[in-house]
């Protein structure tokens, strides 16, 4: 096959990139124009002084920092339940046989086909009367309810490739079922577990449906709605504080991709467990 | 001294019996093949010896203990297995440990085992690798080398050489025969390649659908076969089977199979009417001889080449010297080794032999 010249791909390539990456560029420029440049009638796109006074004033002058801790604290603990649950779940979905496993299976995978609207009133209810609505533990068991199934489905399929040859080893060679789980299948699913709670972490961090129903304070509520009540009013939306926000709360992310990022890839690619 | 004793070993999974009452004594230091066609039961036999699997009723006894109730890890075995099973994450040298570690062996001393146990098996230069990166026959010997460190009283191998090249196998039986006679243990082997288990076994349990056929030394599966089954499954190319039936040819026994009427050399006591006649390839002698075939088959293989004859509605077999110059059609005269004639009785497929022979 003859090789496309770089430049021709290049070409095709960076006007899409651009393009899909033009809102997130607008905000990171509108979080650093000063308030005076942004109504101006001609739209500048490279703005003319930078200043940080919107992140000073969202860091300072807002509850930013409140949501923040409690996204982030909502996305670790609802990825935790998530990855030790679907684990142990996946595993015995895997290995070990009792009536009704399939069935069970493909019964985790119906409570994907009920829209969230549907769940969100019966759930509020269930959370009232035991006492956890309007805390950050009530959202970790909503957002645990929609992510394990996924996160079970996709384990499963990732343990399913693990031959259960080396478990088997494992117990030979003088390792219990729970050694032989922790010795070698757990390090043979890790790419698929880390793919797992990335999965999970991003759902959490970013859910908003469930976050505006089921909280209402602002010791509970997460970046997505907090971000969203703090700044927006039926009068005024504060388009440079939202923006700064928006940044600040794109970076965890950012930072998390880029650390598993090879994970991630090698998780998702990862059909091939040689024995 | 270790003995492994199945007694009244049955496995069933749900409706399907997969061995119905396994009986079987391999004595201390033995080396035992349990052979048979796939679905015989011989991986479930050696899976139930390992813990892996749990038999349905019966005791194993490794030594003096009963097993069934023992974990694997309790058993003080080690097996290899048929995808050899190593630690992708581990290195060769962590994977070869990762017995002792369970077993709480100090640093120290699992360095010195490790270094005896990679000087035996040649592994010294392969310590740091990722078992990715290590060819099949590199693979197998971390795979055993794993087994041995530990020193346990028997040795477990699942068909250990069935993913290797034939060159490569070769040179594995030899080693594991050495490995064997270095170490004096017991060891039990799977396998449905009857060339591994000839070479290597002291005892051959061959197995089909679960039931043991025939538990002897090598020699007298090849010679002496216990029923049908053995007879048609040991030897390559396979001995010939054909109906036949014994008379009484004036005070010596004689086998009529086909159109051919065989003296044999034994009186004509107490026999079977009905038999199956089990005649072995290197037991038909072409070139001189009574009876005349025709030649169906010619497959040369160098040192021998084997010949499918048609001996006027009988097929048989033969092994002739070097590279022959027989032809398709052609008509040729054919003796047979009488005292070597296998014979099985017809009603229940076992091997029958005249008395006082």
């Amino acid at each position: 096959m003859k090789k496309r010249p770089a430049w021709l791909a290049s070409l095709i390539t960076w006007p899409i990139v651009l393009l899909i990456a033009f809102p997130l560029l607008w905000m990171l420029i509108t979080s650093v124009k000063p308030a005076a440049e942004l109504f101006s009638t001609s739209p500048t796109l490279l703005p003319k002084a930078i200043t940080f006074e919107h992140y000073a004033r969202v860091l300072q002058d807002t509850p930013f920092l409140q949501y923040f801790a409690n996204s982030m604290i909502l996305a670790t603990s609802t990825t935790v339940v998530v990855i030790s649950i679907s684990v142990l779940g996946a595993y015995s979905l895997v290995r070990f046989a009792y009536p009704g496993r399939e069935t069970l299976a493909s019964l985790v995978l119906f409570t994907y086909l009920l829209p969230s609207v549907v769940l969100i009133s019966p759930l509020y209810l269930m959370l009232v009367s035991i006492g956890l609505a309007n805390t950050l533990a009530s959202l970790v068991i909503a957002y645990t309810s929609f992510a394990l199934p996924y996160a079970l489905w996709l384990l499963r399929s990732f343990m399913a490739g693990i031959p259960q040859d080396l478990e088997s080893a494992a117990m030979v060679d003088g390792a219990s079922r729970m050694g032989a789980f922790i010795d070698v299948v757990l390090p043979q699913a890790l790419p698929g577990i880390i793919s797992t709670a990335l999965f999970t972490f991003i759902l959490a961090w970013n859910e908003y449906l469930y976050a505006l129903v089921l909280v209402n304070s602002d010791e509970a509520r997460p970046l997505t709605t907090g971000v969203m009540t703090m700044l927006i009013s039926a009068f005024n939306i504060e388009w440079s504080l939202l923006m700064a926000a928006s940044v600040l709360m794109s970076v965890p992310l950012i930072i998390i991709f880029a650390g598993f990022q090879r994970h991630l890839t090698s998780g998702f690619g990862a059909g091939g467990v040689k024995g | 001294m270790v003995q492994v004793v199945f007694e009244k070993v049955s496995k069933a999974y749900g409706d399907t019996v997969a061995i119905p009452g396994l009986d079987l004594v391999i004595e201390s230091g033995e080396f035992v093949s349990l052979l048979g066609p796939s679905g015989c039961g011989k991986s479930t036999t050696l899976r139930m010896l390992a813990g892996l699997e749990q038999p349905t009723s019966g005791s194993i006894r490794i030594g003096d203990r009963d097993v069934v109730d023992l974990a694997p890890a309790a058993r003080d075995i080690a097996m290899v297995f048929q995808s050899y099973a190593l630690y992708p994450h581990m290195t060769v040298a962590e994977n070869i440990c990762y017995p002792l570690k369970k077993r709480g062996l100090a640093k120290a001393d699992r360095a010195i085992k490790l270094a005896e146990v990679a000087a035996l098996l040649q592994l010294e230069p392969l310590l740091a690798r990722k078992p990715g990166q290590l060819s099949g026959g590199q693979q197998q010997r971390v795979a055993l080398g794993r087994a041995l460190v530990r020193e346990p009283s028997v040795f477990l191998l699942d068909e250990p050489l069935s993913n290797l090249d034939a060159s490569l196998r070769a040179h594995m039986r030899a080693e594991l025969i050495g490995l064997h006679r270095r170490l004096g243990k017991t060891m039990v082997y799977v396998t449905h390649d009857q060339l591994e288990a000839m070479t290597m076994s002291s005892r051959i349990a061959v197995m089909r659908a679960g039931e043991l056929q025939q538990f002897a030394p090598p020699d007298e599966i090849y010679n002496r076969p216990a029923n049908v089954f053995v007879a048609g499954f040991i030897g390559t190319p396979a001995m010939a089977l054909a109906d036949g039936s014994l008379a009484d040819g004036g005070g010596h026994l004689v086998v009529h199979v086909g159109p051919l009427a065989v003296a044999l050399p034994y009186a004509a006591a107490a026999r079977p009417d009905a038999v199956t006649v089990g005649i072995r390839p290197e037991d038909v002698l072409v070139g001189e001889g009574p009876w005349q075939a025709q030649v169906r088959l010619v497959e040369p293989t160098g040192y021998e080449t084997i010949v499918a004859l048609d001996a006027g509605g009988l097929a048989l077999t033969a092994r002739v010297p070097g590279s022959n110059a027989l032809r398709v059609g052609e008509t040729v005269a054919f003796d047979l080794r009488r005292e070597r004639i296998h014979l099985f009785d017809k009603s229940d497929g076992r091997r029958w032999e005249p008395a006082g022979r």
